[in-house]
């Protein structure tokens, strides 16, 4: 996997307005791509690559909402600030449920993309490595033998090593070492630091396909 | 009595000629008056010529005469004049009388020409009534075509009004990118190694934009301005060009395309080319509206032009929307009927009535596969051969 740059994706039909805010953005050194249709860019952009989308509520073809849906159903986490017109506030709000960043009303003051595009960036880096965090987890409890698996189940749950034993048909002692194997497969130095990683997991969902 | 000679001469004049005496009494009266006025000679000579008179001429000519002979001014005498004549049957008719004094009679004698003018006047009251008519119809086409003008007109604003979303978007483009660009040159020129090219370009962009943005207001004012109602040879396809830019920031807003399929070659149109246009733009706004609010996916609207085998042009407006309901299509071009909650119902009425202007037709079918269809049928100016 070749580790890209985080990059500010701009998708806006006119190129005026595409091409101004990629120059906006050599001028604070962040780098940008534009791309002048959602096809374009989600034939180019893959989803591992970090950084930001601003994209342009209203295009013809393949609107900036439909894109965002496209992101979401693709699993992509890249934050996206939409652009939109005068009268796009039913739009924003549509835009906003379905997870957007944030949106700004054209014309728009540059410090206040620019602003948004930073915060926007450094989500999309926080959530990145715990995206990635979790997946370490995942990997961790993949590494687990099935009846481990079941303790851990047990164990974040609540529940103490003479319950399990007798949940399990297992001695308490067996059950003791099936708990010391995964608070060390799982590099858990306490139970409650346990859960919370378990917790963290299943709150956040299923990850993307990678 | 005049000599043979002359009652000959007399007689074979057109006109009829009456003398009389200073009392008005009748000494001649030839062939022509005797046709003219339905008496023989014999019944007029030695009376007095009044009878010959309708009133109020009748009860008024022996005073002429005798004003005449006491003031010796002549007021008919040399100058003639339209006078009415009363026939033995009653009848009248309109005559021109022009009178003589026959030299060194004293007490004068009269010698008067009477000829009937009724065929003259007809003719002249035709022609006036003609010119009346002619008149009445002119200003009646030029109300008319006052009237097409005011509706084309408000018309064409109410279009503009509906398409004002997609203009405010379409001119905020150009100032959003001219703002955007000019922080980041501010930005470029403030680092302590300004990057000049990339300032200079931006600059030059937004020239650009700004030049873009006066494009479209002057296009704009083009349109909504009251041009007055003229008709010259027009390109029929630079005329749909012309309006791409407005059309291209309506569908913009309601995410539809518009695609042009426009015939490479075809004839000039004999045409008024804001009227025109109007209709254009009412029918490519009915079609995204259409497609809009029936919240059509992948909204297209084809704007063509092409030469039919009889040589007529076609200009078309068709859509990938719901079409037209079987029970809506008889009714399309009627005035007031809309489907529409803003609409004013006038739109496609008006747009027909601009075709007929222009010599030709409006129609509605449906598009294939799906969707609605209006095309206008033109004749094209006569091809030099």
């Amino acid at each position: 996997m070749k580790e890209v740059a985080p990059t500010v994706y701009i998708v806006d039909d006119d190129s005026g307005v595409r091409s101004s805010i990629r120059v906006l953005m050599k001028s604070v050194g962040l780098p940008a791509l534009p791309f002048p249709s959602a096809k374009e860019f989600l034939e180019a952009y893959h989803p591992r690559n970090p950084g930001c989308l601003v994209l342009d509520i209203r295009m013809p073809g393949m609107s900036g909402l439909e894109l965002q849906q496209a992101l979401n159903e693709r699993g992509a986490v890249i934050p996206v600030i939409f652009i939109t017109g005068h009268g796009d506030v039913p739009m924003a709000v549509e835009a906003m449920r379905h997870g957007a960043f944030d949106f700004l009303q054209k014309p728009f003051r540059d410090q206040d993309l620019i602003d948004r595009i930073q915060q926007a960036m450094a989500r999309d880096a926080e959530t990145r490595q715990s995206l990635q965090e979790h997946s370490r987890i995942r990997a961790r409890i993949a590494s687990l033998t099935p009846r481990e698996q079941e303790v851990l189940e047990l164990l974040t749950s609540g529940k103490a090593n003479k319950m399990m034993a007798q949940d399990l048909g297992l001695s308490q002692r067996t059950v003791e070492i099936h708990r010391a194997h995964v608070m060390e497969k799982m590099g858990a130095k306490s139970v409650a630091q346990l859960v919370r990683m378990v917790m963290d997991l299943e709150y956040r969902g299923t990850p993307p396909e990678r | 009595m005049p000599s043979r000679e002359i009652q000959a001469l007399l007689d074979a004049a057109v006109d009829a000629i009456v003398m009389i005496d200073h009392r008005g009494t009748v000494s001649a009266f030839n062939r022509s008056a005797e046709r003219l006025f339905g008496y023989c000679a014999d019944e007029v000579v030695g009376r007095n010529v009044n009878m010959l008179m309708p009133q109020p001429w009748r009860e008024e000519h022996d005073g002429y005469l005798e004003r005449y002979a006491r003031t010796g001014i002549p007021h008919i005498i040399g100058v003639g004049r339209d006078v009415e004549g009363q026939r033995k049957d009653g009848s009248r008719f309109p005559a021109f009388l022009s009178v003589g004094r026959v030299a060194d009679s004293d007490p004068p004698r009269f010698v008067g020409f009477v000829r009937d003018v009724t065929t003259e006047r007809l003719a002249l009251a035709g022609i006036q009534a003609e010119r009346d008519h002619a008149e009445i119809r002119r200003r009646e086409e030029q109300d008319a075509r006052r009237l097409q003008e005011r509706l084309t007109h408000v018309s064409r604003m109410a279009t503009m009004g509906e398409m004002a979303a997609g203009i405010a978007h379409e001119l905020n483009q150009p100032l959003s990118a001219i703002a955007t660009y000019a922080r980041a040159c501010e930005r470029f020129l403030e680092s302590a190694e300004p990057d000049l090219p990339e300032t200079l370009s931006s600059l030059a962009e937004i020239s650009l934009e700004a030049l873009r943005a006066g494009e479209m207001i002057r296009r704009l004012r083009q349109l909504v301005s009251s041009q007055p109602s003229e008709r010259a040879p027009t390109q029929v396809n630079e005329l749909v060009r012309d309006l791409s830019v407005l059309m291209q920031a309506d569908a913009r807003v309601h995410r539809t395309q518009i695609a042009f399929d426009l015939a490479p070659t075809l004839p000039l149109l004999q045409a008024d080319r804001a009227q025109l246009q109007q209709m254009v733009l009412s029918l490519v706004r009915n079609a995204i509206e259409a497609m809009s609010d029936a919240g059509t996916t992948g909204r297209q609207v084809v704007i063509r032009t092409r030469r039919l085998p009889d040589g007529r042009i076609e200009l078309s407006v068709c859509d990938n929307g719901p079409g037209v309901s079987a029970e809506m299509v008889d009714r399309l071009f009627m005035p007031f009927l809309t489907t529409k909650a803003s609409g004013t119902g006038l739109g496609l009425a008006i747009s027909q009535t601009i075709a007929q202007g222009h010599g030709g037709t409006l129609a509605y079918r449906a598009n294939e596969p799906a969707g609605a269809c209006f095309h206008a049928r033109f004749n094209p100016v006569e091809e030099p051969v």
